[in-house]
């Protein structure tokens, strides 16, 4: 008696329904995936193999030729140096950008929290509304404020955009995960002797991993994804590789190369898609963090 | 080491005062307990001491120095804190020697200290784990090792037991006094354990509402409280207060009591009843004063044996607590266990108001003074 029990009976209505599940979601999966695969595959063919077979149809043999285009010799606009100078330019853009407006936003939601002054929870919900601003309110002022910083068409410049934006986000993420650290810990360090740097540096941050992981995914994500600030700021040769690639898929000398931009569109994908893969496990665990505590 | 002085000291938040002009001072070496119900602004107090919140009038001195507006790490005290706050990305090792990095003590000091303060409170073997892999009670150790390493003037805990469940409270207890007895610190200790108060304190300041309602010596405030509420507060179980009339026989006042017969209860202090003569007072007795007749106290003045009908009996093992109504309140009565009480009988018991006191019914003042 007791050891039927323990293994759990199937009928074969579990079985038919538990296969009908597993088909429902790889089809839901197959659904999701369609259009990478289709980039996929139609990066690996060659123009005439787009023309003639379908969508699906799978490239004959494998051929890299349009990778090596859309990197070094696509044309983009007037130049023909491929995606690879603004692919540079973006990471240019994009480390700074992450990393002063986490380092901002860990102070500020350190601030905020931990050491409370007079009209903190306003300055916090100040910050907040900076979360609601949409991106094409603050073009014209931007430009303007660029142009008397004397850094517009810059990379500074677009670093400069990208940080200011950014910190709303970063102080809203820092100050929600600190608030869950006790007061107390500040009061102990003081008492300890350590000020107000010391105990953000010593104490502080090394308990801070998870958020500054959500924080710079969101962040990297964010910029490196942004096309309208970049289209708006960037000179010609500070271009991100998102606006590159509008350009290469634009640009039209002969026939649609479809391959190419396939292969375009892919490579400036693939940096998000890399920091997704190493931290994603961190992200969904810092998103829950302050939900569970600890 | 240091004595302390806390010279009238008021604490505003708008228009509220949480504190009310505290006065207290105490001696080199000497145990102070803060204790009160939540929200009497002891831990205010407290954290004013430290320095991590400011007064907004009146003095505070350490050490006959002036620290009113010095900031707390230049005062040289220590805390002890009721979450223990262990900084949780360091090691105990790391926890205890932070305040004396901070403070510039070369490594080799650092760890001759760490290794006498773990040797004191016998952490020596978790010094290299981190605050999650403690147990609440190696935490609390750990604090308190915090605090010792750096030989501070002052000690201040701020009720670090309460986290702690009941018999590693008790324990703890313990050892903070044998520590305090050892070390010979100055100490202010803020808890709302009216027991933790009694059994540490060298001295007590009872707080209410942003006021010391009375400093005193355990015993002091045990025996002779400054006013109803104190009366009230400390002591388990609580003082009875029976409300009373105030009889005259013979020209002297005394206190009637009614049970399943009256009788009138002399009063040590029949004086300060002239005036309450035909009124009500409320008739302080700890339950410890009334018991089964005792044959040695027969006789002796100020000791009463009457009758009261038993509502519920509560064996405590030592002591029998007996449950009665005189005058219409429930009353505590605490007796040998021998003592035949049952439910719903009358029995004889001995009322000893020679450490009596009584209140005025509208204010909670004490009358006897």
């Amino acid at each position: 008696m007791s050891n039927k029990a323990v293994g759990r009976k199937t009928s074969g209505l579990d079985k038919a329904l538990r296969v009908a599940l597993y088909t429902v979601l790889i089809v839901v999966a197959a659904f999701y995936l369609m259009p990478f695969i289709v980039m996929l595959l139609t990066s690996l063919k060659d123009v005439e193999e787009i023309r003639t077979g379908t969508l699906l149809s799978l490239p004959a043999s494998l051929n890299f030729d349009s990778w090596s285009k859309a990197w070094s010799s696509a044309c983009t606009g007037g130049s023909c140096g491929g995606i690879s100078p603004y692919f540079m330019n973006s990471f240019q853009i994009v480390l700074p950008a992450v990393a002063i407006s986490t380092l901002v936003g860990a102070l500020n939601g350190y601030v905020i929290s931990l050491w409370k002054f007079r009209g903190s929870d306003f300055f916090f919900a100040a910050m907040l509304v900076g979360c609601f601003i949409p991106f094409q309110v603050i073009l014209l002022p931007m430009a303007q404020t660029l142009g008397w910083l004397g850094i517009a068409n810059t990379t500074s410049g677009l670093v400069f955009v990208h940080v200011v934006y950014g910190i709303a986000f970063t102080t809203l993420f820092f100050r929600n995960f600190y608030q869950s650290i006790p007061g107390e810990l500040v009061k102990a360090a003081r008492l300890d002797g350590a000020g107000f740097f010391t105990i953000f540096y010593r104490i502080i941050l090394p308990v801070s991993t998870p958020i500054i992981v959500v924080t710079v995914i969101w962040q990297f994500t964010q910029i490196w994804n942004d096309f309208l600030f970049g289209v708006a700021f960037s000179g010609f040769d500070t271009q991100p590789v998102t606006v590159a690639l509008n350009n290469l898929v634009n640009t039209s000398f002969g026939g649609k190369e479809y391959n190419v931009d396939m292969a375009a569109a892919i490579i400036a994908a693939l940096p998000t898609l890399a920091v997704y893969v190493f931290a994603g496990k961190y992200f969904v665990r810092g998103l829950t963090a302050g939900a569970v505590k600890g | 080491m240091a004595n302390l002085v806390i010279d009238n000291v008021k604490k505003r938040y708008g228009e509220t005062e949480i504190l009310k002009g505290i006065n207290i001072s105490i001696k080199t070496g000497e145990f102070l307990i803060l204790v009160g119900p939540s929200g009497c602004g002891k831990s205010t107090l407290m954290n004013s001491i430290a320095g991590l919140e400011d007064v907004s009038e009146g003095r505070i001195l350490i050490a006959d120095k002036d620290v009113t507006y010095t900031s707390p790490k230049d005062r040289d005290i220590a805390m002890v804190f009721q979450s223990y706050a262990l900084y949780p990305n360091m090691t105990v090792e790391q926890n205890i020697s932070f305040g004396l990095e901070m403070r510039k003590v070369p490594k080799e000091e650092r760890d001759v200290e760490v290794q006498r303060v773990a040797e004191l409170l016998q952490i020596s073997h978790l010094l290299d784990r981190k605050p999650a892999q403690l147990s609440g009670g190696q935490r609390q150790r750990v604090a308190m090792g915090r605090a010792l390493a750096r030989r501070p003037q002052l000690y201040l805990f701020d009720e670090p037991l309460s986290n702690l469940d009941a018999k590693l409270r008790v324990e703890m207890r313990t050892e903070i006094k044998k520590l305090h007895k050892k070390l010979g610190t100055t100490i202010v200790y803020v808890t709302h354990d009216q027991i933790e108060a009694m059994t540490l304190a060298d001295r007590i300041a009872v707080m209410k509402d942003g006021q010391v309602q009375q400093l005193g010596t355990p015993q002091e405030i045990y025996d002779n409280p400054a006013n109803l509420f104190v009366a009230g507060f400390m002591g388990s179980p609580a003082m009875n207060f029976i409300p009373a009339n105030v009889v005259e026989q013979d020209g002297t006042p005394m206190l009637e009591l009614a049970t399943s017969t009256t009788v009138a209860l002399p009063f040590p202090k029949p004086e300060s009843l002239k005036d309450y003569v035909g009124k009500t007072v409320l008739l302080g007795l700890r339950p410890e004063m009334i018991t089964e007749p005792q044959p040695h106290k027969e006789g002796q003045p100020f000791v009463t044996t009457t009758d009261i009908e038993v509502e519920v009996t509560e064996p405590m093992g030592a002591d029998t607590m007996i449950l009665t109504r005189v005058n219409d309140a429930e009353i505590n009565c605490r007796s040998n266990p021998m003592y035949p009480a049952a439910a719903g009988s009358v029995i004889k018991m001995m009322f000893d108001t020679s450490k009596a006191v009584v209140f005025d019914q509208e204010s909670g003042k004490r009358l006897d003074v």
